[in-house]
Order: structure tokens, then sequence, then C-alpha cells
């Protein structure tokens, strides 16, 4: 009996012995391979002689520390244009996703043959592109100022939403759907009674964090001519004022600061 | 002899909020299997967290094996709390991982944090893993993760994980009340004999009073934070159980 007893315990201690080589195996290839990333990219890769020594890299540092003050004043319109533009965007590309969401969800898709994949590949194609690069096409097509940037940002925001919704329209419950249909609904009573309820609260949350997003993507519209308080920050930055550049960046902590606040509220409102 | 002794326990959660439990005392002894019941929001749940203080008490005192509860806090309380075996309702398992790590998880309390961190128990507490998984019937299911397991079998892990603490009580809140009522009762004989077996006293809330006269030797009553109750189950009349809950006819 103990003998028996025993020998199961060695049994499982093997096993566990085995498996923690693997795992400590793992980590010990992970390691490598970031060791040999750091190696590539920033050992070998960085021109060490023109960094100067930590003093030179201090002094570079150092620059940007003396804020400017003067530029105050011309902050507070960039940073609301700054404000509208995320504003504008998300809620155009709200509008926007709901033709997508309502493509690219499997079980209220209009046709899984066509509609579907367009409703995919709109998705796809929102997100691969970076917001600059959209900000470049709308700066091409409409020309300078906020408009593009709003555009672009609304095209940025359509891939996460559509996704998002129409992943939660596929995982509703069935059940409801089946009331509404049971009683006499249309297609449109379906929707709206059977699965816009049920999908809302998911909708307004992830609309509440793209919006949160966007104030972020919004600041940098302007690198391309687009408008809102990354416009300040590239003529900063072209004049080589760096104290000027620091309160641009502040201005944008303080505006998505504004933002975090205004969305954690508005996400406990709605879940 | 008492080995837990409490004293005008009283519970509230948030300052202003109302009382949950308003001034309890009963005693434990060393060879009881008592049962806690009462209805749903009796305060029951909020009782046997006080004991290992996963819930603060607001007043009164506990007195577990000769110490005050209440004055323990960082390495001492979770000195104590190792020693204390908790099971519970939803068997709170970590489903992604192994019924054997699980069950081994119960020995963290007496466990470094590095050898935690690499899953390095000592041969005896496999040992001890292995004889306890043989009496909850589960020596089959070793390297399955928890989550395959039934609600039965996952409560068996539960009682498996508990007892590896070696603990010197018991503590069990609802430990059936997910669980159909044949397997209800299979599971209740396990603990029984288990907490018989291995000489450890228990407390443990339930909502059916019927498993509760018929595998616990000792009831106490709760209604809305008060103790309307406490006997040997041989005392306890039906008029005074509809009594307790009498309340929750709504």
């Amino acid at each position: 009996m103990t003998v028996l007893a025993r020998s199961r315990t060695d049994v499982v201690l093997d096993a566990r012995r085995r498996r923690r080589i693997g795992r400590v195996g793992i980590y010990a290839g992970v390691a490598a391979i970031l060791a040999w990333c750091l190696q590539s990219t920033i050992l070998a890769d960085t021109e060490w002689s023109r960094l100067g020594g930590g003093l030179g890299v201090l002094a570079g540092v150092q620059r940007f520390l003396w804020l400017d003050f003067s530029l105050v004043p011309h902050l507070l319109v960039p940073a609301v244009e700054t404000f509208m533009m995320a504003t504008l965007g998300t809620l155009l590309g709200c509008v926007l996703s709901l033709p997508v969401a309502w493509f690219g969800a499997l079980n209220v898709t209009p046709s899984r043959f066509i509609a579907y994949p367009i409703g995919r590949f709109m998705m796809v194609v929102s997100r691969s592109v970076h917001e600059i690069i959209w900000a470049l096409l709308f700066v091409g097509a409409v020309g300078l100022g906020a408009l593009p940037g709003v555009l672009a940002v609304a095209m940025r925001s359509v891939g996460f939403i559509s996704k998002i919704t129409a992943e939660a329209i596929e995982n509703i419950d069935p059940k409801p759907v089946e009331a509404i249909r049971a009683v006499g609904g249309n297609h449109f009573q379906v929707m709206y009674y059977g699965i816009v309820p049920q999908i809302l609260p998911v909708i307004l949350g992830t609309i509440i964090f793209e919006w949160d997003i966007n104030i972020r993507r919004s600041a940098v519209m302007g690198l391309v001519g687009a408008g809102g308080l990354g416009l300040v920050f590239f003529r900063q930055m072209a004049q080589f004022n760096y104290g000027g550049v620091t309160m641009v960046i502040l201005a944008i902590l303080a505006l998505i600061a504004v933002g975090e606040v205004v969305s954690h509220y508005a996400r406990k409102a709605v879940t | 002899m008492a080995i837990l002794e409490v004293r005008n326990l009283r519970v509230r959660y948030a300052t202003a909020g109302p009382e949950i439990l308003r001034g309890i005392d009963f005693s434990v002894d060393a060879d009881d299997f008592c049962a806690v019941i009462g209805p749903s929001g009796a305060g029951k749940s909020t009782l046997i967290r006080c004991i290992n203080r996963l819930v603060e008490p607001s007043a009164g005192e506990i007195i577990l094996f000769g110490e005050d509860v209440r004055a323990l806090a960082g390495r001492e309380l979770r000195r104590l709390r190792r020693g204390i075996g908790m099971i519970f309702q939803e068997f709170n398992l970590v489903d992604r991982m192994s019924v054997m790590d699980n069950v081994l998880s119960g020995r963290l309390g007496y466990t470094g944090s590095l050898r935690g961190l690499l899953r390095l128990f000592p041969r005896a507490d496999i040992d001890r893993a292995l004889h306890i998984l043989d009496r909850v019937g589960l020596s089959d299911h070793i390297e399955k993760r928890a989550d395959e397991l039934s609600g039965g079998q996952r409560q068996r892990v539960g009682i498996a994980r508990a007892l590896m603490q070696e603990p010197r009580l018991l503590l069990l809140d609802e430990p059936t009340s997910a669980l159909d009522p044949k397997i209800s009762r299979d599971v209740m004989g396990l603990v029984k004999g288990l907490a018989r077996e291995y000489r450890v006293p228990a407390l443990c809330n339930m909502h059916d009073v019927q498993l509760a006269l018929e595998f616990c030797n000792r009831v106490i009553g709760l209604q809305d934070g008060f103790k309307k109750l406490d006997g040997p189950v041989e005392t306890i009349r039906k008029a005074d159980l509809d009594e307790i809950y009498a309340m929750e006819v709504l």
C-alpha cells in the first residue's frame, strides 16, 4: 500500500518536474528573443558617440523644461477645436458604423455572400489605415482645416465601433428575438425591440471609449495640417521653441485628463 | 471545550448602512458540526466570513483557539487563515488550473512566494494531496482542468483544497446550494465523515433545513441579523424553524 502510494507520488512529481522544466524553457526562450531584439535594434543601431554622454542627453532634455507660458492664450481655441474634432468624428463614425455592423454581423446580415464580406472588409480597411494616413488623404481631398481631421477620425473609428457592435449582435440572446417574431413584429421591430436593448450598454460603452481615444487622435491631426492642437505643436517644433512644445504637450495632457473624467462618469451612467 | 467563542458580534458594511449582524453570541466545541441556518439575507455568509476576517466586524469579540481574531494583522492573520479551511458555495476553484494544482493551492499558506511561483511543492504535500484526492474519490481526475469536472466533483476539489491546509476549523458557506439534492447529500456525507476523521470542528451555512437536521449535531438559527435559535439538533422544534423562515414567504 505505502509502496504503491510512494510510486504514485513519484509519477506526479516527475510530471510536475517535466512541466516546470518546460515552463522555465519557455521563459528562457522569451528572454533570449528579448535580448536579441535589444541587441539588434538598440545596441547595434544607435550611434553612441553622437549621444555625447549622459550630460548631452540631459542637455537635450532640459531644453524642453523651460515652459513658454506666453503660449497659453493661443492654446484655448485649438484645444476646443481638438475636442470638437474628436466629438464630431466619433458621432460621424457611429453613423457610418451602423450599416457596416449590420452588414458584418452574421445573424442579421442581408446576405452572407455579398453584404457580409463587404462589412468585414470595411472594418479591416478602417483599422488597417493609420489615422495620420487617413488625415493625409482627406487633407488632399478637402484641403486644410478641421474638416479633414473630423473625416479621418470618423473613418478610423468605424472599424472598432462596427466590429464590437457586430460581435455584440452575434452574441445576443436569441430568445427575446424569437418572442418579438412570435408576436408578429416586422423586421425593424425585431431589431428595435429584440436586439438593440441587448447590445445598447456595450455599444454606448464602446462609443465613449472610442471618443476617449479620438481625443488623442485629434491632438496629432494638426501634424499633417488638419487643425487642432497638433498644428500648434507642429509650429512650435518648426520654430525650435522647445518650451512651447512642452506647453502643447501639457495642454494635450489636460485635455485627455478631462476626457478621461468625462468618459469615466459616462461609462458608469450607461452600465 | 469551546474552540471558538463569539461575543456580541456586530457588522455593518457602510458606516451609515444597516447593521447586518446585530449582536451575535455563540460558541463552537471541538467536536461540533454546527449548522447556521436562516433565510437569504439573514447574515449567514457575513457571520462565517467574520471568523477568518474576510469581513471586518464593526464590534464584538471572536476568540478562536484562545486567540483574539480581531487583534491580528498581516502575517499573523495569514497564519490564522491557513489554519481555517473554507469551502464555498460556488466552489471558487481556479478553472484554468488542474485539479492537482487547485488542491495543492491549499498549501500556499505554508509555501514561500518563490516556491509558489514555480509550483514547487514538497513531496509531503504531493503525498497528502494524492491521499486526500483518493478520499474524496477524484484519483482518476488529477490532471484534468478544474472546469472539466461536474458540480459535485468540483465541490470535492474544494473540499480537498480545504483539507490540504491541515485545518483546525472548517468554514462551509452554503456548500451544497449549487448542487442537486442527491449530490448535496453525498457531499455533506463526505464532509461530515472527513471532519470526523481529521477531528476538525465545522461551522456550516445552510439554506436547506432538512440537510442541516440530518448532518449536523447543532443548529444556530439567524433571522435578520439576530440569533433566534441555538441548540443540539434533538431540541430543535419545527415551530421554531417555521418562525425563522416565516419572513421568507413573501
